[in-house]
């Protein structure tokens, strides 16, 4: 029944979130903060996390691949159909919901119990389409962006681990990552993460949103914001794979 | 003018409000007050809308604010200031910013009219200076005047402060209660004080308001407070062995 009770809120929140802002130019103001703050700013943990992964990932595919009858480019394709299949939007999101999720559901966390939250309403304004519609926003459009960028920097790592640690041949990796290649994968990817996005941001901004108590319950808040947006991106993975890929 | 009737707030099987009716009056400091826990807070929130009551009537003049769909509330709402006791400044906007934002929400002034607005706003509450300061940048008597210039930005016509001296000392909790009281007559506003501080009562208490248990327990002026037989009003007031001294 708590369950029910609470995908039922859930539900009445993204109602809320989603109804006529008060302003489009202030929407759009906020849109551009929240790019910057939840987009911008997460550049470097996804350019190192899928440099050292993409590097990885070559070091450990060439390892398998130890069958003389297999071609040596097989580490590059490996690299790539994983990076675009899996890692840049599902791992990329699982990080994401660490490091972005905690962040909103603090934030709003603590607007709510500084009465900053009560202050928006008591002024008339929509405080969840204030706050959240612009994480939202800002997040669909740009995590996508973060993907790409996730797999183009895991691919230099595969390229720079071929030359630092002499794995195969450079031109060996690079045949391999333009082999048999299928655009329809990017797009696969790309849908995964607008989902994911609108996951990690909805499930954060509801739990912190909905904090009642001190600076104990914004902590417990932030962690269940976490854990249970992981879980939802790994049973949307499920669900998205099957439909998309089948 | 500000009424509320016959309101009743419920949680479990503890009433916070039973039966709770008074009209609060226009240009004037109307205060709550009570013990930490007699049920001001729930009182003064309710009237604002942010918690909903189980039973009864709240009008603002002539409209009755507690039966209103949310856009016609959300209109009210435009009209209303409030300051709360943790001041509420939203942390990631500088001084200004938290002055001009419910300006830049509901009016089409031009920007220069706009800032024209804080800088007056600044000016009444004595924070002129402060205006690229962050709120964590700060002190406690500053963040209220602040919070205060944000609440009348828009030219309220009811103002709501919930204990506005609350961990500030005597001397500027009372230069902050004389800048409401001035406010208030200046702008014509209702305005509605939550407070359990005897020296904000004494000092600008047009109409007080007594609430214990929940229960209206005695209304009147500043001056009546002195005089009143009222077992739990002088428990509350006196509450000091040198004050119940003094009194005899």
């Amino acid at each position: 029944m708590r369950l029910l009770e609470q995908i039922g809120t859930y539900f009445l929140f993204m109602k809320r979130a989603f109804s006529r802002p008060e302003k489009f130019s202030i929407l759009y103001r906020q849109t551009m903060r929240e790019i910057d703050k939840i987009g911008i700013n997460s550049f470097p943990i996804v350019v190192i996390v899928s440099l050292f992964v993409g590097a990885v990932i070559t070091i450990q595919s060439n390892y398998n691949i130890e069958n003389p009858l297999l071609p040596r480019y097989l580490v590059g394709l490996t690299v790539r159909d994983s990076l675009l299949l899996e890692f840049s939007s599902t791992m990329v999101a699982l990080i994401l919901a660490g490091k972005v999720g905690s962040s909103i559901a603090s934030e709003l966390g603590m607007m709510r119990i500084t009465e900053q939250i009560d202050a928006l309403e008591v002024m008339g304004i929509n405080s969840v389409s204030y706050l959240v519609m612009p994480k939202i926003i800002a997040a669909v459009v740009f995590f996508p962006v973060l993907c790409l960028l996730s797999i183009a920097m895991g691919l230099l790592g595969g390229y720079i681990s071929c030359i630092a640690a002499n794995v195969i041949a450079p031109s060996e990796y690079i045949y391999g990552i333009q082999y048999e290649f299928r655009p329809y994968y990017i797009s696969y990817s790309l849908t995964k993460t607008a989902f994911y996005a609108l996951i990690i941001t909805s499930i954060a901004s509801y739990f912190g949103y909905h904090v009642k108590g001190g600076a104990v319950e914004v902590g417990k808040s932030s962690t269940k914001a976490v854990v249970q947006s992981s879980i939802l991106i790994l049973l949307a993975n499920l669900i998205l794979t099957k439909t998309i890929l089948q | 003018m500000i009424e509320v009737k016959n309101l009743y707030k419920r949680y479990d099987d503890n009433f916070v409000l039973n039966d709770v009716s008074v009209k609060f009056e226009q240009g004037k400091c109307n205060l709550i007050i009570g013990r930490s826990g007699s049920g001001k807070t729930v009182l003064l929130k309710s009237i604002v809308g942010l918690i909903e009551t189980d039973e009864g009537e709240i009008w603002y003049d002539d409209q009755k604010f507690s039966h209103l769909d949310a856009v016609s509330k959300q209109n009210i709402r435009k009209e209303m200031g409030m300051l709360f006791q943790g001041a509420a400044l939203f942390d990631s906007l500088t001084v200004e910013e938290n002055v001009l934002f419910p300006l830049d929400m509901f009016t089409s002034y031009s920007r220069g009219e706009k800032l024209d607005r804080v800088n007056f706003c600044l000016e009444k509450v004595k924070v002129s200076k402060t205006n690229k300061l962050y709120p964590a940048e700060l002190s406690g008597g500053m963040k209220k005047r602040v919070a205060i210039a944000r609440a009348m930005a828009l030219n309220p016509r009811y103002l709501f402060c919930d204990e506005p001296n609350s961990g500030l000392d005597p001397e500027t909790g009372i230069v902050i209660d004389n800048l409401i009281k001035e406010i208030t007559e200046e702008f014509n506003m209702t305005t509605i004080i939550n407070s359990h501080d005897m020296n904000s009562v004494l000092e600008i208490g047009d109409k007080v308001v007594f609430i214990y248990k929940g229960c209206k327990c005695w209304e009147g002026t500043r001056k009546d407070i002195l005089k009143t037989d009222n077992e739990a009003l002088n428990n509350f007031v006196f509450a000091t062995r040198l004050a119940r001294q003094i009194k005899s």
